[in-house]
């Protein structure tokens, strides 16, 4: 060793570089032996009662006429507030928002809502006139609101969107600044979940009119630094893929209510850096931890860690356009084939419930099930799938053509395929092939039925049945199997002419049913949402929805 | 010498328009369209999204179209995801994180990288070389989605003033600077250590050994001029990569760089986004491979006849 560094020493530009290697070490070690906490700035966030909330995605737009994604709905339900607002505990009821009272016709298509006295941020006044303006907007032909199909229910509204009548014959009228009157194509009972979602809230008129006008998609009037809502916040801070903070809206009726002082919202699309982030002190709620990472954080934290049911279905399309799957008994033989507890218990970690139906269970929806599917243990089941594939001529699987699995390119999605894959070749004997595609590629090719079988999910925009069953609608847009069944759109015609709920229930349960028995698509199991909470957050409580009033959340430093 | 230069700016100017006529095709190949969301869309209402961000014109006018905006007022047009964003908005700032995390990066890759790579080569063969080149060659290996989160975890959770992930204080580069300039430095102190061995088996530095130099003198006067020349070729576009960020690392410590919005661009089509990012690219390279060129003019004269 001694020979070692003398040799080092004979040139002195080592002699100086080993110095310098010293005197970094000695830092390292420095640093490393004080080890303590690294900089937790939900600490310091907690004491000023400001929320960190991991919200997956950067969001696209503030403007809610422009804005898709599930990031961009939870920050805008900050920053504006429709005629009705969510509940902090149950997202089955609704509260009365900028709407203080409403009143709904016999057969539910004629809704009066009465407006309560409110400003916006400037201190103007809402009426409702700021609601017309803002469906004329989203509907208008020239404005290409993606989402306008959201307001299809109003009188008119696909007819206008589509640049077929004049505004004035859609039925939206506003006889007075203080009521708005909703007449609807077809009744609604459930219209006030519908409300809830961000493409019924108003907008600023005379703001987005100074800024450039209705159909101005360039317009700037939800930037920060412009920005004029009616919510409980408005935005104070944004940097793109860092984060978006918000501070309580001093012209908010509710003003006094709001519990904390500000909200960070934090698009952190990679759920291992957010769970990491979470235990490295950055958050107060997390959005996701990764199946991977499940046991780890439960039980790193069991207190903290959360686990909710979801409205959402993982489920596999299956493309009926394309022999063999135009046979109804190899479809079913596929479902058949697989074992959904285990997916949930390997594959999914436990974050999720076995589905045997499609549309998730809800207290006044208590859900279809395939009862073969429910009823019978397992290996009846694989027997049952058998039989049913040489009927169709393919015992043992021979003669089947090897068909293509598409899933996109994330971990969770790539696994379920490669275990169903297993499942499939085991029990029936038949190959199929997985194609991992990118995240645009999959949906074009979804779209234009361009698959074999398709892994997907689906979460309703709103708590009501009609969001998942409608999917399967012969003519429906997201319907994408080539499948259709009178007896199912007879089903769901019947379901939109009813005004009594519960009649309406019933013919969606049985235009369930006929999708169930036909399968053109494959229920895997209900998602549920696993995240983290900090024990310093109070008032946020499980939502099927996860719409979260943030209003309502707390944040207090952990004793 | 400035024949030279002027001959390497036209030639870059030539490859920057090819290369962003490139792109413009090819991200126009892609399967999908910028307004393609997990829900159909209606065709009326894609159509007029089409229309509004002129996407509904033959593919030359568009082409046409773009370059006018480009050169006559410098205009990258709009995100078509971000709407009512600008690209050059959007590059304006991100690109100063980038621009600090590779800076720091690139420091680091040459403070540890050639360094390294001299003692290797003067100690050649022997287990000092050994070791210095067995650790370049982890840090070449071991992949930076690796490196990233590990780094997180060990320091940055526990180290006062580092953090796991996020970019809310000024010591927030230090371990993503790390993490992206491992693997660089590891490369650097590789082909430092290549150029030393030739340069110093060379017939001008037995010269100078004949005539008397000492060895400090042969390695910092005579041999690193030569030496760090295939060093100083890979960090100029290494360089020009760094300072545009990098998906990965970037992901990992939640850094709001350049390199998120590359993946994510040419994920969701966002066609005018990645056309600018290119061009932001494409000028860097540029740069950086003429400011290679005339370094190694200068380390090495007979470059300059």
């Amino acid at each position: 060793m001694q020979q070692k560094m003398s040799r080092l020493q004979s040139s002195r530009g080592f002699l100086h570089s080993c110095s310098i290697a010293r005197m970094g070490l000695g830092i390292a070690l420095g640093l490393l032996s004080a080890c303590g906490d690294s900089d937790r700035s939900a600490d310091a966030a907690a004491k000023q009662g400001v929320l960190l909330l991991g919200n997956n995605t950067e969001v696209q737009s503030l403007d809610p006429h422009k804005a898709t994604a599930v990031a961009d709905g939870k920050v805008i339900s900050a920053l504006l507030e429709g005629l009705v607002r969510p509940d902090a505990s149950d997202s089955e009821v609704v509260l009365p928002g900028m709407a203080k009272s409403w009143e709904q016709s016999a057969d539910a298509r004629v809704w009066t809502f009465h407006l309560r006295e409110a400003e916006w941020s400037d201190g103007r006044p809402i009426t409702s006139h700021d609601f017309s303006y803002a469906y004329q907007r989203l509907l208008h032909p020239k404005f290409g609101g993606r989402y306008a199909e959201m307001l299809y229910p109003l009188r008119g509204a696909r007819a206008f969107n589509r640049g077929e009548i004049a505004w004035d014959q859609v039925g939206v009228r506003t006889p007075d600044d203080r009521t708005l009157i909703l007449e609807l194509e077809a009744p609604e009972p459930q219209l006030l979940r519908r409300l809830l979602h961000y493409t019924w809230y108003p907008l600023p008129a005379h703001h987005v009119e100074k800024a450039g006008g209705m159909l101005d998609r360039q317009s700037l009037w939800s930037r920060v630094e412009n920005w004029v809502g009616n919510g409980a916040y408005v935005p104070r801070e944004y940097r793109l893929n860092d984060h978006l903070s918000v501070v309580p809206n001093s012209h908010y009726w509710r003003a006094n209510e709001v519990r904390n002082r500000g909200v960070r919202f934090l698009p952190i699309v990679n759920g291992y850096t957010e769970t990491r982030m979470y235990f490295g002190g950055k958050l107060h709620i997390s959005n996701n931890v990764p199946p991977e990472m499940l046991d780890y954080a439960r039980c790193r934290a069991p207190g903290e860690f959360c686990r909710d049911a979801y409205y959402c279905t993982v489920f596999y399309r299956l493309n009926t356009a394309r022999p063999p799957l135009d046979d109804v008994r190899v479809r079913r033989a596929l479902s058949l084939a697989l074992d959904r507890e285990s997916l949930v218990q390997h594959v999914a970690r436990g974050a999720g419930r076995a589905a045997y139906g499609f549309t998730p269970p809800t207290k006044d929806y208590p859900g279809v099930a395939d009862v073969d599917l429910r009823n019978m243990p397992q290996q009846q089941r694989e027997q049952m799938a058998r039989e049913l594939l040489a009927q169709a001529g393919f015992p043992g699987g021979r003669g089947f053509p090897t068909l293509q699995i598409m899933t996109t390119s994330r971990d969770v999605q790539r696994v379920m395929a490669e275990s169903i894959q297993a499942m499939w070749v085991r029990t029936l004997g038949i190959h199929a092939e997985i194609r991992a595609c990118e995240w645009t590629a999959y949906k074009a090719a979804q779209q234009n039925g361009e698959y074999d079988i398709s892994s997907c999910s689906w979460s309703g925009d709103f708590l009501d049945p009609a969001t998942f069953v409608e999917l399967w609608q012969s003519e429906a847009g997201n319907n994408c199997t080539g499948w259709g069944s009178p007896i199912c759109d007879a089903r769901l015609a019947a379901a939109r002419r009813a005004a009594d709920p519960q009649q309406r229930l019933a013919h969606l349960a049985a235009a369930e049913s006929e999708v169930l028995r036909s399968c053109p698509i494959i229920p895997l199991y209900w998602s549920e949402r696993t995240y983290m909470k900090s024990p310093c957050v109070r008032g946020w409580h499980p939502l099927l929805l996860d719409n979260h009033p943030v209003d309502a959340v707390e944040v207090k430093p952990s004793l | 010498m400035i024949r030279y230069i002027a001959r390497r700016v036209g030639q870059g100017l030539l490859a920057l328009f090819a290369l962003e006529s490139l792109t413009f095709f090819l991200v126009r190949a892609l399967p999908g369209n910028p307004f393609l969301g997990e829900r159909k869309l209606p065709e009326h209402v894609l159509a007029q999204l089409n229309s509004l961000y002129g996407l509904d014109a033959g593919m030359g006018e568009q082409f046409w179209r773009y370059w006018k905006a480009i050169l006559l007022h410098g205009d990258f047009g709009p995100s078509l995801v971000r709407e009512g964003v600008q690209v050059s908005e959007i590059i304006a700032q991100a690109f100063p994180v980038s621009l600090e995390l590779g800076c720091l990066a690139m420091l680091l890759a040459i403070v540890a990288g050639i360094p390294v790579g001299m003692l290797a080569a003067w100690r050649r063969n022997t287990r000092t070389d050994a070791l210095l080149m067995f650790c370049a060659v982890a840090g070449i290996c071991i992949p930076s989605f690796v490196l990233a989160p590990v780094l997180g975890i060990t320091l940055g959770a526990h180290v006062p003033g580092l953090s796991v992930a996020g970019w809310d204080n000024p010591l927030c580069v230090l371990l993503p600077a790390v993490a992206l300039g491992a693997v660089n430095a590891a490369y650097v102190a590789r082909l430092t250590r290549a150029g030393m061995v030739e340069a110093l088996s060379s017939d001008f530095v037995r010269t100078a050994r004949a005539k008397g130099a000492g060895p400090g003198r042969i390695l910092w006067v005579h041999a690193l001029r030569i030496g760090l020349l295939p060093a100083v070729s890979y960090l100029g576009p290494a360089f020009a990569a760094l300072i545009t960020g990098s998906f990965v690392v970037e992901s990992c410590f939640q850094v709001p760089g350049l390199g998120l919005h590359f993946v994510n661009a040419t994920t969701d089509r966002d066609y005018f986004l990645i056309q600018g990012l290119v061009f932001c690219y494409g000028v860097l390279i540029v740069a950086a491979n003429l400011a290679v060129d005339i370094c190694q003019a200068w380390l090495n004269p007979r470059l300059r006849s």
